[in-house]
């Protein structure tokens, strides 16, 4: 049992090839759970028990199952229907990047939603009473109050949700994805090299993570500009 | 419903393997994260820096990455020791239930360690030189005032933690632990109704998130029993 590092670097380019599908699920299915996710947020706190309901009952059961068990259900589960395969969206459900897209979206939703209603709750009710004697509507003061300063206050927990999502774009490898975790899965099916194949490609996930924190120290100070004590 | 005739006993008893992952790794989660936060929180800086590096590296990986490696990891090791006394072996695991719970309660463990070492900083200085002034040693001082200041404080982010462990089970399965996604393979190879069969898989874990958070909700009110009126 010996380290073998010509290995790493015949399989190191491999892998990286990965490293644009990875981004790819990062990125499409971070965006597109934002929005649902503010969409979930609007629900709950809109007040009224027929959208504030569904959007509970969706927010605990995406967080109360497995992310994994989400995909298999999408990606294995739902071809069972006929209907789903004669309606348009089989166009996307067909090809397991749109079904891996699919679910880490609707998980990263549930998760991202109560984040953000973390960071509506902690804003200051003075803040919004002093909107109101300004003769500011609900809308407004959503807009102009609650949004910049909920951004200020979800932003450190949304930024570990987003780490948590690249690490679980990891689980797209189950259903047949050539992602970074894909490869090297392939990678060590043939050579059975786990330590030195496994190793190297957890320190590149370990420089995305990194990469990750340091842009979103970038924002955080940018969003904390004017709150920042002098001194 | 009658294509799951004939499986509910093997979701049972998948559904108690879970059980015993989520027991076994929860014990050892703990430790993890107790001997992470003492280390960070010890005057050594070595002790120090292997529990900042502990974090970082299980914080920055996926989880089935950790998993894969363990298990294939392992089994290359043991292989070639088994070798040496014996040329004829070819092949020694971990069985796949060790290795999947070990290496969960490493990655959850890593989260664990920062949030035991934020509740045991947050232990009021004056409940501890109190404790000095009534003649108690450190021991004394550690288990009587330390502990129970400190799993107060830790309880709400430990429950997050011990719904990742639940839900992280899941991932088990890939390396071929017979719990309940395993179960919900074979069943699909025979009836052919893969919805079914992980809707029932999603069931069973929202079931074991219900729980522990039940659990966790009576716990804290069970903490909180002494100290209602007081803050």
């Amino acid at each position: 049992m010996s380290f073998d590092f010509s290995l790493i670097a015949e399989s190191l380019p491999l892998m990286l090839m990965g490293i644009g599908i990875t981004f790819k699920l990062l990125v499409i299915s971070g965006v597109l759970g934002f929005c649902l996710a503010v969409g979930l947020l609007l629900m709950r706190i809109s007040g009224k028990w027929y959208l504030n309901f569904p959007a509970q009952v969706y927010i605990y059961v995406f967080r109360g199952t497995p992310i994994l068990v989400q995909i298999f259900i999408i990606y294995y589960g739902l071809p069972q229907f006929e209907w789903i395969r004669d309606s348009v969206f089989w166009a996307v459900l067909r090809e397991p990047t749109g079904c891996a897209i699919l679910a880490l979206t609707l998980n990263t939703g549930a998760y991202v939603s109560e984040i953000l209603r973390g960071g509506v709750l902690g804003v200051g009710k003075g803040l919004l009473e002093a909107g109101s004697a300004l003769g500011m509507s609900a809308r407004q003061k959503f807009i102009y109050i609650t949004t910049p300063i909920a951004a200020r206050l979800a932003l450190p927990a949304y930024s570990n949700d987003v780490i948590s999502l690249l690490k679980s774009t990891a689980l797209a490898s189950t259903i047949t994805i050539a992602d970074m975790t894909g490869i090297a899965r392939t990678i060590v099916a043939d050579t059975y090299a786990p330590y030195e194949i496994f190793m190297s490609l957890a320190i590149i996930y370990m420089i995305f993570t990194f990469g990750l924190q340091k842009l979103f120290g970038v924002i955080e100070r940018y969003l904390g500009r004017y709150s920042r004590r002098e001194g | 419903m009658d294509v799951l005739t004939g499986w509910w006993d093997d979701y049972f008893w998948g559904a108690l393997i879970v059980g015993k992952v989520f027991i076994c790794s929860l014990g050892l989660m703990i430790l993890f994260g107790l001997l992470g936060a003492m280390a960070k929180l010890s005057n050594s800086r070595v002790a120090q820096k292997i529990a900042g590096a502990y974090t970082v590296v299980f914080r920055g990986t996926p989880e089935i990455l950790v998993i894969l490696l363990l298990y294939f990891g392992s089994a290359i090791a043991l292989t070639s020791i088994a070798q040496i006394f014996n040329p004829d072996i070819k092949f020694v695991d971990v069985p796949p239930f060790w290795a999947g719970t070990i290496a969960i309660s490493i990655i959850v463990g890593s989260y664990a360690t920062e949030t035991f070492r934020g509740a045991f900083l947050g232990v009021n200085p004056g409940s501890i030189e109190a404790a000095r002034a009534l003649g108690m040693s450190d021991l004394q001082t550690f288990i009587y005032v330390r502990i129970p200041e400190m799993w107060r404080l830790a309880l709400p982010p430990f429950g997050n933690h011990m719904l990742s462990l639940i839900k992280d089970t899941a991932l088990i399965s890939i390396i071929g632990l017979n719990e309940t996604m395993f179960v919900a393979k074979q069943a699909i190879t025979v009836t052919g109704k893969p919805f079914t069969m992980y809707i029932v898989v999603g069931a069973i874990y929202l079931g074991f998130s219900t729980i522990v958070t039940l659990f966790v909700m009576g716990v804290e009110k069970f903490g909180e029993r002494t100290t209602i009126g007081a803050k």
